[in-house]
């Protein structure tokens, strides 16, 4: 029963729309700005609700309209797609109240949730995308949304930055244009397809398929940040902290480890993608940048920057679930998209509540902050220790699948990397939740409090904190997000 | 009963560590205290029959429950927190982090009851890592530089320990295809599994060679922290083994071979290791190494023979409460005898002390003896090769104890703790409520469950002699220890003193004899003063005790050896040659006097 068939269109264009009305807004219109936002973000989260809901009946939405013959733009709205879908459409709600608090005496702020509004709508599009040239240009939209958002402080160093993140990604943009265009002559279409399209291919020509898998998987591997495409993604952390905290959780990082998921399950098929002899280096390529993420995390002293190579190490879990052509590992990489998402999300905020209301950017000066900002630490806390992996949080649940998975295929040393990536995750993280809760804070040489910290800055960090208590403690729950992985792993694995 | 019960016993200390954030409510929370633990030991008492609930939402499927092991330290372990908890309400009265003291304490509380509810590997697995990562704001809690040292070396050791689990659950959970402690018990888990589940678990035992963070971190801990570390925290690795590796159902020869050796070289290096340390609460904590040997012994008889586990099962968790018991009680009088002011108070706390410590090395009667014998008992089900050299280990760990609880005697008074100026009776309270529970143990625990009290009531009280010799052992080197700070000839002057007062009474007709033999008694002192200087007084001790116990122990495993072996040859080499059996009847014919004095009767 689709009542409503284009519904995944309207949910594209709640946030598309509010861009340019959010553009025209004169700067000095605040509340109706934080108005648009917050009602539109709401009426996103809704309209994804509803969705949701439909899909687990059953009901099949495909929207399309033919660009060129045998050249559709398409929308659909499978299970994947919500996964991704309803990751963004929350957190876009929670980092925009966030937002507004932290820009709350900031200078173009029409500018800023005009592109911010742009970036969201971009990885809704990435995320219901039907086939790979829908998927493309979403892709881009997205890299042109992010650059004014990365460079929005305009110093220096944020200009280099967005030079790095720019010439980064959109070379990765024309790699995948150009697979784009090779996959079309090769396979006819450009569809996603459970199973995926190119079975025959591959078996006629395995060359060619291996050459399409590289390029591809390269493509979006540039904002995936595997090594060694990865170096744009710390430097670009001199973005202010909710387009860092976008950025690493929902927005670009997560559209390249989705385009991954879509290129190996929809494009290829897991099957193919394994007969080809393609699916291994991945998983080392994965796993190598697990382990020199972390190691790199380790030396970083900006709090920011040990986040970034931490994003790095994390993001990877989700092209190594896949990589191993495992259910069960599968399960572990979709549902570690959702919590790795959560963690990130609420250390970023929660690092910028550092930065905004005591001065302190880097581990160093971490000393006794837990005591002056109780509720951000103990949401910093929450999620630090998910990343390590302690149950109930929501890292664990990703860990146990992805380990589980391992040992499916049997491939030992998935627990060995395992386990070396959460002691180095430990490594890195439990020396900042020593200096705040265990050091006396007489030590930092930090700025005196900026600013208070309003309920906009504290509130969001401590409901995501809450959020990866919640899908890991309720992880077996109706339509918690591992209850929808599995839902979607078993689409994907034709079972 | 329902689930709600279960995460209201272990979710109780953490709504209180949720409310302690309120600065007002903060008086009565403290007063309270005490009451945190008190519904795990309702239920506990209450739960009679096995239970398994679970809820299907929770993490990956929550199963939790009680059977007759997890009852028994659920109730020691609650008794021990309730314990602690009354300590440190006075203990902490004017510490200024007293408020973090009291999160942490009561984050880890709930850690340690949950594991012991957990039915399946995520609920267990985050209990555990609840307690051990709360524990280190208990390590850490002074600030010192030692308490900074012990908590970064617990803290490493805990974090190897986590990921040394995880992945050991995660290959027993693939292997058992199921996530219920239960069913991994069951299953034939590999070798690797099995051994990643027996380090794992083993850090937190503090089993040789993964001890090094155990005592420093119980010295370093505030007294009422250092109670449950050592007498309640410890035990979930041996809580962690019992409950997920199979034993009593696969055997795992290697693996036993490995406990059983560092379970034996436990008790034997912690004494060399323990009697060095200079203040009292390192050596209870190497004690505590030490007498997890012992629980590693029967691990490891149990990891050889299958068949042993029944027997060998009850004696452990027997073990487990008595040491919890006693070694928390030792703990908490430490404190206790900080706290006092007057040395008469001293003395009465000294002698209260003396009753764990006793009780600890195994006198006769008390837990510590039947425990030590009832194992002895159910090692005989075990590997025959080694039962002579386990009987040795567990004989000389009493005299080890002895040792290790005397120094701590001692070092109470040569170096006394430094405790917070409040109520010392109020200190010493759960310090005699623990020391009299330690002391009672042997009646109360058929009162619990009479089926796992039977093998350890039926066993022989116990020797006295270990615990004698360690006494003796202990006052000689405590006398040449004296002799040597007073100088050795100043030393034999003041022996011989009396001897020379009366001579001088006597007569001078003495006189010139006498003054020779100063002259001499000037020079051998001297010369065997320098030759002590040079040997560790507690080496030689040591050296001297093992050798003694060697002796003793040799001579009576020689006998029963002669007594069972020939009548066993015997049926072997009538078959096959004929040349020994002369040999062989000769040695029994010297054995026969009773079997012909019984002849007649018939």
């Amino acid at each position: 029963m689709t009542d409503m068939p284009l519904l995944p269109l309207f949910i594209l264009l709640t946030s598309l729309l509010a861009s340019p009305i959010l553009f025209a807004l004169p700067e000095r219109a605040a509340n109706l700005r934080t108005g648009i936002n917050l009602g539109v973000a709401a009426i996103k989260v809704a309209l994804v609700a509803w969705l949701g809901w439909k899909v687990s009946q059953g009901v099949v939405y495909d929207v399309h309209f033919t660009v060129l013959p045998g050249l559709d733009f398409k929308l659909q709205a499978d299970p994947l797609a919500l996964l991704f879908v309803s990751l963004s459409a929350i957190l876009w709600l929670i980092t925009t109240v966030y937002s507004v608090g932290y820009l709350e005496s900031g200078s173009h702020r029409a500018r800023f949730f005009g592109f911010f509004s742009l970036c969201v709508a971009a990885t809704v599009g990435v995320a219901m995308a039907g086939n790979l040239f829908t998927f493309l240009i979403f892709y881009e939209l997205l890299t042109l949304a992010t650059y004014p958002l990365v460079i929005h402080r305009g110093s220096a160093e944020a200009l280099r930055a967005g030079r790095i993140y720019l010439i980064y990604t959109l070379a990765g943009g024309l790699v995948l244009l150009l697979g784009t265009l090779g996959l079309w002559i090769v396979a006819g279409t450009t569809d996603f397809v459970p199973g995926g399209i190119l079975a025959d291919v591959a078996a006629e020509q395995r060359l060619v398929a291996q050459m399409l898998f590289v390029v591809l998987v390269g493509a979006v591997g540039v904002k995936a940040a595997l090594v060694p495409f990865h170096a744009w993604l710390p430097i670009a952390m001199v973005a202010p902290a909710p387009v860092s905290a976008l950025l690493h959780a929902v927005a670009v990082v997560k559209a390249g480890a989705f385009g991954i998921m879509r290129v190996v399950y929809e494009v290829f098929g897991i099957e193919t993608a394994q007969a080809i002899g393609m699916t291994a280096p991945l998983a080392a390529l994965a796993a190598i940048t697990i382990i020199y993420g972390s190691l790199k995390a380790i030396t970083q002293d900006d709090i920011k920057k040990r986040l970034a190579y931490s994003t790095v190490s994390q993001v990877s879990y989700i092209t190594l679930g896949v990589a191993l052509a495992s259910p069960i590992a599968a399960v572990g990489a979709l549902a570690h998209l959702i919590h790795q998402g959560l963690m990130k999300i609420t250390m970023f905020m929660a690092a910028g509540n550092l930065a905004e209301g005591l001065g302190v950017k880097k581990v160093s000066q971490m000393n006794g902050v837990g005591r002056a900002m109780p509720g951000t630490m103990l949401a910093f806390t929450a999620a630090a220790l998910a990343m390590i992996g302690l149950p109930p949080l929501a890292g664990f649940v990703s860990k146990w699948y992805l380990a589980q998975g391992g040992l499916d295929t049997g491939a030992v040393w998935v627990v060995a990397l395992l386990l070396g990536s959460s002691l180095l995750n430990a490594i890195y993280f439990l020396p900042m939740l020593y200096r705040a809760w265990f050091r006396d804070g007489t030590e930092t040489e930090a700025v005196p409090a900026r600013r208070r910290i309003g309920w906009m800055l504290a509130a969001p960090p401590i409901t995501t904190a809450l959020m990866v208590l919640a899908v890991g403690g309720f992880a077996n729950a109706p339509f918690s997000p591992l209850e929808w992985t599995r839902f979607v792993v078993a689409i994907e694995y034709q079972e | 009963m329902t689930l709600t019960v279960y995460l209201f016993v272990v979710g109780w200390p953490l709504v209180m560590a949720t409310a302690l954030l309120i600065p007002q409510a903060r008086p009565i929370l403290w007063r309270m205290m005490p009451l945190a633990p008190l519904p795990a030991l309702l239920l506990g008492l209450l739960v009679s029959q096995p239970q398994f609930v679970t809820g299907e939402w929770f993490v990956l499927g929550l199963t939790m429950g009680l059977d007759d092991v997890s009852r028994l330290f659920l109730i020691f372990t609650s008794v021990l927190w309730i314990a602690a908890s009354s300590a440190a309400r006075h203990w902490m009265r004017e510490d200024p982090r007293a408020t973090e003291f009291a999160v942490m304490f009561l984050l880890a509380m709930s850690g340690n009851v949950g594991l012991i509810l957990s039915k399946d590997a995520m609920a267990f697995y985050g209990a555990f890592a609840l307690m051990s990562f709360a524990s280190y704001g208990l390590v850490v809690h002074t600030r010192d530089m030692a308490a900074r040292k012990a908590a970064l070396l617990y803290i490493g050791f805990v974090v190897v320990g986590e990921l040394i689990l995880f992945s050991g659950l995660v290959l027993a959970a693939t292997q058992a295809g199921s996530i219920l402690l239960a069913d991994m018990r069951a299953a034939e888990l590999s070798g690797l599994a099995v051994a990643l589940l027996l380090v794992g678990f083993g850090i937190k035992l503090g089993v040789m060679p993964l001890h090094f963070w155990l005592p420093p971190a119980h010295g370093a801990a505030p007294v009422p922290a250092s109670a449950v570390l050592s007498g309640a925290m410890i035990k979930a690795g041996l809580f962690g083994i019992m409950s997920a590796v199979p034993l009593g159902v696969v055997a795992y020869g290697d693996h036993g071979t490995v406990v059983m050796a560092a379970g034996m070289v436990t008790v034997f290096a912690a004494l060399l290791l323990g009697v060095q340390q200079t203040s009292a609460k390192p050596v209870l904590g190497f004690s505590s190494v030490s007498q997890m040997g012992i629980i590693a012994i029967g691990l490891g008889a149990a990891l050889m023979t299958p068949g042993a586990w029944v027997a060998i099962m009850p004696v452990l968790v027997f073990l487990a409460a008595h040491h919890g018991l006693a070694k928390g009680a030792l703990f908490l009088g430490v404190g206790a005898w900080a706290a006092q002011t007057g040395r008469v108070g001293q003395i009465v706390l000294t002698l209260a002390f003396a009753v764990p410590a006793l009780v600890l090395a195994g006198l006769p009667i008390t837990s510590g003896g039947l425990g030590k014998e009832a194992m002895k008992a159910a090692l005989t089900l075990g590997s025959e090769v080694w039962l002579p050299w386990l009987t040795l280990a567990l004989t000389l760990s009493g005299v080890a104890t002895t040792l290790l609880m005397a120094r701590a005697i001692a070092l109470i008074w040569l170096n006394p703790p430094k405790a917070p100026a409040s109520k010392p009776e109020a200190l010493a309270l759960p310090f005699l409520g623990l020391a009299g529970l330690a002391l009672a143990l042997p009646v109360v625990w058929p009162l619990l469950d009479a089926t796992m009290a039977a093998p350890v009531l039926d066993a022989t009280t116990g020797a006295l002699w270990p615990l004698a010799l360690g006494v003796a052992i202990a006052l000689t080197v405590a006398i040449t220890a004296y002799a040597q700070s007073v100088g050795l000839a100043e030393f034999i002057d003041m022996l011989t003193a009396p001897a020379r007062n009366l001579s001088e009474r006597l007569s001078n007709v003495w006189a010139a004899k006498r003054r020779a033999a100063r002259r001499l008694g000037a020079a051998v002192p001297r010369m065997i003063e320098g030759y002590t200087l040079q040997w560790r007084l507690s080496q030689t001790a040591i050296a001297g005790l093992i050798a003694a116990v060697l002796v003793i122990e040799a001579a009576s495993s020689l006998r029963d050896v002669r007594l069972v072996t020939p009548a066993l040859r015997l049926g072997l080499t009538e078959q096959d040659t004929g040349l020994q059996i002369p040999e062989v009847e000769t040695e029994i014919e010297e054995r026969e006097p009773d079997a012909i004095l019984d002849e007649p009767v018939e």
